[in-house]
């Protein structure tokens, strides 16, 4: 196959997973010359967003070379023979829509299915990032609706703002006021170095920290299960460290401090994608690497694809797209449980105005879960579904044995109406990867157990600074405003650059003042 | 290369402000000419409206401007009357012309609409620009006042949707009470809409100002002692202690509740007489608050046979709380005497002593309270002490619990919230001061009260020195008394500000 690509770029991008597309963008935003590849015909890798037929055909075929996902399976709970009870006909009336596994199939394309589901903090790094970078322009969020937690079996939304706190019945005033100053004191910490109160904690877990404050049982389990998002070993500065996240996060859009992307999470890779495209990147998706090699002269990276041979003086690659780093054992890593359901989760107040964008934190002993449930309010769904994406770190190769405490604590009281459920398990590398032979080729991680992208930025961040020392990490792109087109002369401002109203007033006026006399 | 894309320098952007910013004063300064040389000419035509439009859509705040186009509309509605009387006159001869005459008012009306209506959008859009412009504000107010068609109703969403945008811009809550006054807008739902916004934020002193105008008209109190009914009161204290532990460093809702805690008075009554007596020789009166123009009151005082004009009347204090005239007045011990003036009518009582007629009443008669409002008053109290035990220097927990201990029963609980007042010089150094006169306020109020009770009322007033006080509030009640007994060290802190007795009037 013979393309007109040029065959010689500053750095080689291969998968466009959420780091290696950052990578891309940053690279290519001081003027580095990037080609980037992906075997897939979409964007995002394990880090994007896929419709039903797709994800049911990465759950259901051998997994491609390259692909991390493991055991997959799903069910559609339509077939199970006893369609149409007369309470389905009720349902259908009611709901004007019954879906079956070929009314969800027939949307598939409606769907935006996160194989790697994440929130994010409305002034964590990515949203700061996306604002330096100017990327922002090409996102869209939800602010989410409900940050919640399990109380005696029950969903309940937490207060989290000032304004949730003065309206909750659930707490005392005394309550309100001891959870306020606990937000506020966790607010100015760190501020202060050597307040004692604080010191004496250092080393210590979080857990034990919040029982000194003399807090209420209620809301010592509300900071720890939903603000700091703590388990019973997390040290006391990591838990300050979240709780900050989370209060830092308050206030900035909607009424919780977090935001879940419209259309889901496959879009940020796409915005670096085209990021780095309008700074002259160079995209090939379906393009697998058949080889790569180091020339010994120059020390590039020769990387064969089809017929042809690129080359660059670095090459930067998610795990297992290079066929060198394939043969590297892949451990589970992250078990994932997916569900279509016809009912929201919760109650009427967790779902106001048809359904709402909800997280949840679930905890069974020292493991942890983090469950989402987004509407169709989020982009990812149709109207009429739920889409709920539960993660936790894998601890087997059988991700439904692996959910099954948290599903049971989160479907034991109120069981929704599942249409379709599904389980897969994200894999790493059992060795960390090292870069190539001569520091020319730069592997990305798998995605983390984490709420936002702070380690895959941390990662994004390293890998570029390797590349390139001092030069800025994703500088502020301009707006189309604020380019001039060299030659024109930036200070022959005419009248034209004025608004129009305004232009017509000054050409009506000018004649006006020749005759009267008016002092400049 | 040419047509390559860059991005401008700062010095370009600069250069390019500053060009535009000198185009721009120069179109502001020939518009102005041209404005205040046409209306010298009396040219108050469309032109000039549109003239100032384009001035007023940047910078809304140019009062001249506003006063122009008032004189603009107005003109135009002189000419539009105008037009109307001369088209009815030419009609009256004409009977064939009544189907045509008939459409006329209503083509009439329209125009008018239309001028009034051209004011209302330029209102709008200025204050799209500047939502605090006093100009734009007042001019809409003027130009609903001239329509006698204005739509109110129209007037109070648009105050709703300004307040979705800004819940705290106090000329949109200025605006919305003039404009559910024209409205006629029900209390209640003045009320709910108030809830609403407090409960988005309650950090609001506008939205609980207005809640204080509200309550008393929709839960009046029967006594007048409370600022509203005792059942509305509980709700509103809980809510209003709900909004200050949540955020204890908002001052917005402390001051609320101060008002609730308090005695309903109201700002805007006039000047009371608190005390009275008169002697042979003259007479001395004192109110609960500066009455600078007594000398202008018609006094009398009348026994069940005489009638006195009490006249001359000279200001005792500089506040001008207290008065003396001398006058002489034949005053027979086993007389009746009423002191009438203004529309008060007051009953005296003699003095022990026998040689006049005096009246007196403390400051603030503890006010009773219904066994539901008591038991919230002792929730709440409750509620600071809990919340003084994990925060023991906690400001305004301290004076909260203060005032609540003095709304439950003020004399019993009056050394404990004095501990409170000072402990709060403490933690609060920087209002000391404050505190130590509301130390003083509180202790004389309740050495006032006991006075009247004592052997020795009304000749003879003592204060103990243990009371450390440094300021002498209600001095003025002390007017009646023949002695003053006080701590030196008040006395020396007071000098020529210590208030004179009865004897030292030298009536």
């Amino acid at each position: 196959m013979a393309d007109d690509l040029p065959e010689q770029f500053d750095l080689i991008v291969i998968g466009t997973g959420f780091t290696e597309s950052c990578i891309a963008a940053a690279a290519s935003r001081v003027g580095k010359t990037v080609l980037h590849l992906d075997s897939n015909d979409y964007y995002g890798n394990v880090w994007g967003s896929v419709g039903v037929e797709d994800l049911v055909r990465l759950l259901s075929s051998d997994a491609a070379p390259h692909s991390t996902l493991r055991n997959g399976s799903y069910t559609w709970h339509d077939e199970s023979g006893d369609t149409s009870t007369s309470e389905g006909d009720e349902m259908k009336e009611e709901t004007g829509q019954q879906w079956t596994r070929e009314t969800v199939l027939a949307m598939s394309r409606r769907f935006c299915i996160d194989l790697c589901p994440r929130i994010l903090y409305s002034a964590g790094e990515l949203v700061q990032l996306l604002i330096q970078s100017n990327i922002c322009r090409y996102t869209e969020f939800r602010a989410v609706d409900n940050v919640c937690m399990q109380q005696n079996g029950n969903i309940v939304s937490i207060p989290c703002s000032r304004s949730d706190i003065f309206n909750t019945k659930s707490l005392t005033i005394v309550e309100k006021r001891l959870l306020m100053k606990f937000m506020n004191a966790c607010n100015d910490y760190g501020e202060d170095k050597c307040n004692e109160d604080t010191l004496a904690f250092r080393g210590r877990t979080f857990s034990e920290y919040l029982q000194e404050q003399r807090v209420t049982e209620k809301i010592a389990s509300c900071v720890m299960q939903a603000i700091a998002m703590c388990g019973p070993n997390t040290s006391f500065e990591e838990g300050m460290l979240r709780t900050q996240r989370f209060l830092r996060s308050l206030g900035r859009y909607g009424n919780t401090p977090f935001l879940y992307p419209m259309y889901g999470c496959g879009e940020f890779p796409q915005s670096f994608c085209r990021q780095c495209a309008v700074y002259g990147g160079i995209y090939c998706l379906q393009r697998s690497v058949d080889d790569c090699a180091v020339d010994a002269n120059s020390n590039e990276v020769l990387i064969s694809s089809a017929v042809t041979t690129f080359r660059a003086k670095h090459v930067v690659s998610a795990p297992r797209y290079l066929p060198a780093s394939r043969d590297c054992v892949m451990r589970p890593h992250l078990s994932r449980g997916l569900f279509l359901s016809s009912t929201p989760l919760g109650n009427e107040v967790l779902n106001k105005g048809g359904g709402g964008v909800n997280i949840l934190r679930l905890m069974e002993g020292v493991r942890e879960a983090i469950f989402i449930q987004l509407s169709h309010f989020s982009g990812a769904c149709p109207k009429g579904l739920y889409l709920f994406h539960v993660t936790t770190p894998a601890v087997s190769d059988d991700p439904a044995e692996d959910l099954r405490p948290f599903a049971m604590q989160l479907f034991q009281n109120s069981a929704p109406e599942f249409v379709f459920s599904s389980f897969f398990t994200l894999t790493t590398q059992s060795q960390p990867n090292k870069g190539g032979a001569d520091d020319a080729i730069f592997y990305t991680d798998a995605p983390s157990f984490e709420m936002d992208f702070y380690d895959a930025i941390a990662n994004a961040r390293d890998i570029f600074g390797k590349l390139y020392t001092d030069v800025e990490f994703l500088p502020r792109a301009p707006d189309v405003e604020e380019i001039v087109v060299d030659g024109e002369d930036p200070s022959a401002l005419n009248e034209h650059s004025l608004p129009e109203d305004l232009r017509a007033q000054l050409q009506d006026m000018q004649q006006a003042t020749e005759q009267m006399d008016i002092q400049d | 290369m040419h047509g390559r894309v860059k991005v401008r320098t700062t010095e370009e952007e600069r250069e390019r402000k500053k060009k535009e910013h000198a185009l721009k004063v120069r179109a502001y300064r020939a518009a102005m000419g041209r404005i205040l040389k046409k209306r010298d000419a009396g040219e108050l035509d469309d032109e000039m409206l549109g003239l100032t439009v384009q001035i007023l859509h940047r910078n809304p705040d140019v009062s001249t401007l506003w006063n122009i186009r008032r004189e603009c509309v107005l003109e135009k509605i002189n000419q539009l009357a105008a037009a109307a009387t001369e088209s009815s006159k030419s009609d009256e001869g004409q009977a064939e012309a009544e189907a045509e005459s008939a459409a006329k008012p209503v083509e009439q009306e329209d125009k008018l609409q239309s001028v009034y209506g051209q004011e209302l959008t330029l209102t709008e859009q200025c204050l799209m620009v500047n939502p605090k412009s006093y100009n734009a504000w007042h001019h809409r107010c003027w130009t609903l006042e001239h329509n006698p068609q204005a739509d109110w109703e129209r007037e109070v969403q648009l105050c709703n949707k300004y307040l979705k945008y800004d819940e705290r811009n106090f000329h949109t809550w200025d605006y919305r009470r003039y404009v559910t006054a024209k409205a006629a807008v029900p209390a209640e739902q003045e009320l709910d809409f108030c809830t609403e916004k407090i409960k988005v934020n309650f950090s609001n002193y506008s939205s609980w100002h207005h809640r204080s105008l509200l309550l008393p008209k929709l839960y009046p109190n029967e006594q007048r002692d409370r600022p509203m009914s005792e059942e509305k009161l509980q709700e509103e204290l809980e809510m209003v202690l709900t909004a200050a532990f949540t955020d204890p460093n908002d001052s917005s809702a402390w001051f609320y509740q101060r008002w609730l805690l308090g005695g309903g008075a109201q700002a805007d009554q006039p000047p009371k007489v608190v005390a009275f007596r008169m002697g042979a020789t003259g007479a001395v009166v004192a109110f609960n608050k500066p009455c600078p123009d007594f000398e202008q009151f018609r006094v009398e005082l009348a026994s069940n046979e005489h009638m006195w004009k009490l006249e001359s009347w000279q200001p005792a204090d500089s506040r001008r709380t207290t008065w003396r005239t001398q006058t002489s007045i034949d005053y027979q011990k086993d007389e009746s005497y009423c002191l009438k003036l203004a529309e008060q009518e007051i009953k005296l009582l003699p003095l022990p002593t026998g040689d006049g007629a005096f009246y007196f009443v403390p400051p603030h008669a503890a006010s009773s309270c219904s066994k539901e409002l008591f038991e919230e008053l002792q929730t709440q109290l409750q509620s600071c002490y809990d919340l003084l035990e994990y925060e023991p220097d906690s400001k305004w927990t301290l004076l909260t619990s203060a005032l609540l201990m003095r709304a439950i029963d003020v004399t019993a609980n009056h050394e404990r919230s004095l501990d409170h007042l000072v402990q709060l010089q403490k933690v609060d150094a920087l209002r000391e001061g404050y505190y130590k006169d509301l130390a003083a306020s509180w202790t004389l109020e309740l050495e006032l009260a006991k006075w009247v009770t004592s052997t020795e009322f009304p000749k003879r007033f003592e204060l103990s020195a243990e009371s450390a006080l440094t300021s002498l509030p209600y001095g003025q009640y002390l007017a009646i008394a023949d002695e003053l007994e006080l701590p030196a060290k008040l006395k020396e802190e007071l000098g020529d500000r210590l208030p004179l007795t009865f004897a030292e009037l030298k009536l």
